[in-house]
């Protein structure tokens, strides 16, 4: 039942309002041919990039592809949480954790295991505008433990303009999701998977273009 | 003659058929060539070819359908071409809330120009939002460069939907009866304006050494410019059976609209050449940007529509 509401809300409602109003474009989609699961990984600005990344997915995956969300931002309202959990499939993390509970990596890890595909933004929260903070380490421990699944890195540009950090509406302006080939890490040791991901999503960047996540000015 | 329902005279479908006829023997004459001996320049003359098949669908849609149709899709190309401008424009965060209210101003402009409302559609833009943007902007209490900001925002609106509205208006024209109709003018604009951009760059490419704007487009000399608009001015003489104009006054018609033309190209040219940038975007393949296309519309469309008011309101 959710598979194919997910299916129709994206494919008649979110993708026709991201293209043609707000201006996103979807680039090298076909990455995912074949490919059953993945995580993908993604620099983030913006509270849009989420749900610019789950429309670009192709409509077959978005049932088994999970976003993951800070429970004590998302998570205050139990109306927030189940509406994340519906349109986002999103597992929502809580970012104090109690002794005695399991670990972020633990739950994310089990979910793999179970066959679901990740959207994963290593930078943690959004950080500052258009800057690319250091990566948080667990990516590379869930590519390590789960040796089958590749990433497949993306490029987002103009998210930061569209929506930045705490502002409230959207404005319609072109922005860019690219994807990239799904890799495979090809170190073992953490901080080289880490740079390894992050090589990965900055040579998306064409040369010529300009980093549209912040304003000029 | 009846189209789906709708009356078209019998100048439009004579000269629809044979812009339908041009592109159906150039898609077929690239694929069989593409398919015999395929290349690069010929898989970016298919693509190219693609996407003028769009846009004359687009154009024949806006001249056949009702008003309506029509204006919501040139407003939504103005919308189009204004969030690529923006897009590339540098801005400050202060400025998000007039780049808001700049969207707003699509919808009422185009309102006023589906109604007809003369007077309000001509100051609207002009006065309300060039005094209004300003105003927001105030209102955010940020003032470094601000001044650019004032400027840029109420320029663009004005470039990219002001200037292009001016199309709808001619629906509500009082054209006489045994003419094409608005539609008519609505062919005789865009052919003339479109010819006039392949006519310069021809001219330009045939013979043309002293160049007229080098530091604005290097492509473009004296020679095109020259040649394009004499050559646009006859064709607008040949057109005027689209319009209720005289040969004469369709001659002057082609003339202006092939400098006017030229200047919109540059203008576009200039911005692009400030921001580094080759294309305004890469939406529409093989062309670049909405405004890639626009360019010389954008500058064409007013000053004919105001010609127009002032050849047959006499």
């Amino acid at each position: 039942m959710k598979k194919y509401f997910l299916k129709l809300f994206y494919a008649l409602i979110v993708r026709p309002w991201l293209q043609l109003i707000i201006g996103v474009r979807f680039e090298n989609r076909e990455t995912f041919d074949g490919l059953n699961q993945f995580i993908v990984v993604a620099n983030h600005n913006s509270h849009f990039d989420t749900v610019s990344i789950m429309a670009a997915l192709p409509s077959s995956k978005l049932y088994n592809t999970r976003a993951v969300a800070a429970g004590d931002y998302f998570g205050k309202t139990s109306i927030s949480g189940s509406l994340m959990s519906l349109f986002f499939n999103a597992i929502l993390i809580n970012r104090n954790r109690q002794k005695g509970q399991p670990s972020t990596i633990d739950i994310l890890d089990g979910y793999l295991k179970q066959g679901s595909s990740f959207i994963l933004f290593p930078e943690g929260s959004r950080g500052k505008p258009g800057v690319m903070t250091d990566f948080k380490k667990g990516i590379a421990i869930l590519l390590e433990k789960n040796p089958g699944i590749p990433f497949v890195p993306v490029y987002l540009n103009g998210f930061g303009r569209v929506l930045p950090k705490d502002k409230k509406f959207i404005i319609p302006l072109i922005c860019k999701v690219r994807f990239g080939e799904p890799l495979f890490p090809k170190n073992k040791d953490v901080d080289s998977v880490l740079n390894e991901v992050k090589d990965a999503i900055v040579s998306l960047k064409n040369t010529d273009e300009r980093d549209r996540n912040q304003f000029d000015f | 003659m009846n189209i789906l329902g709708y009356q078209v005279p019998k100048e439009l479908v004579v000269v629809m058929s044979i812009v339908f006829g041009v592109l159906t023997v150039c898609s077929v004459i690239f694929r069989i060539l593409a398919k015999r001996k395929p290349s690069k320049m010929l898989t970016e003359l298919i693509v190219r070819t693609n996407s003028w098949w769009f846009i004359a669908i687009g154009v024949a849609a806006v001249v056949i359908g009702p008003a309506i149709l029509g204006t919501i899709l040139v407003g939504y190309v103005s919308f189009v071409a204004l969030r690529e401008m923006l897009s590339i424009s540098r801005f400050r965060e202060a400025d998000r809330s007039a780049l808001f209210a700049s969207y707003f101003a699509i919808p009422i402009q185009y309102y006023l120009a589906y109604k007809g409302y003369y007077e309000q559609f001509l100051y609207f833009i002009p006065l309300i939002m060039f005094i209004g943007i300003p105003v927001i902007l105030v209102l955010t209490g940020k003032t470094k460069r601000i001044g650019v900001s004032m400027s840029l925002i109420p320029t663009m609106l004005m470039l990219t939907t002001y200037m292009l509205s001016h199309l709808i208006l001619l629906f509500s024209l009082n054209v006489p009866d045994n003419s094409a109709g608005a539609g008519g003018l609505i062919i005789f604009l865009i052919m003339c304006t479109s010819f006039n951009d392949v006519f310069q760059f021809t001219w330009g490419k045939l013979m043309g050494q002293k160049k007229i704007l080098p530091n604005v487009s290097p492509n473009k000399t004296w020679a095109g410019f020259l040649g394009g608009i004499l050559t646009t001015s006859i064709l607008g003489y040949c057109l005027q059976g689209l319009t209720p104009l005289t040969g004469q006054q369709a001659l002057i018609c082609g003339f202006i609209l092939g400098v006017m033309g030229f200047l919109g190209d540059s203008i576009i040219s200039a911005i692009k050449r400030d921001l580094q940038l080759k294309d305004t975007d890469d939406l529409i393949p093989g062309h670049g940007g909405a405004m890639d296309r626009l360019d010389s519309i954008i500058l064409t469309t007013p000053v004919f529509y105001h010609m127009l008011r002032f050849f047959i309101a006499q």
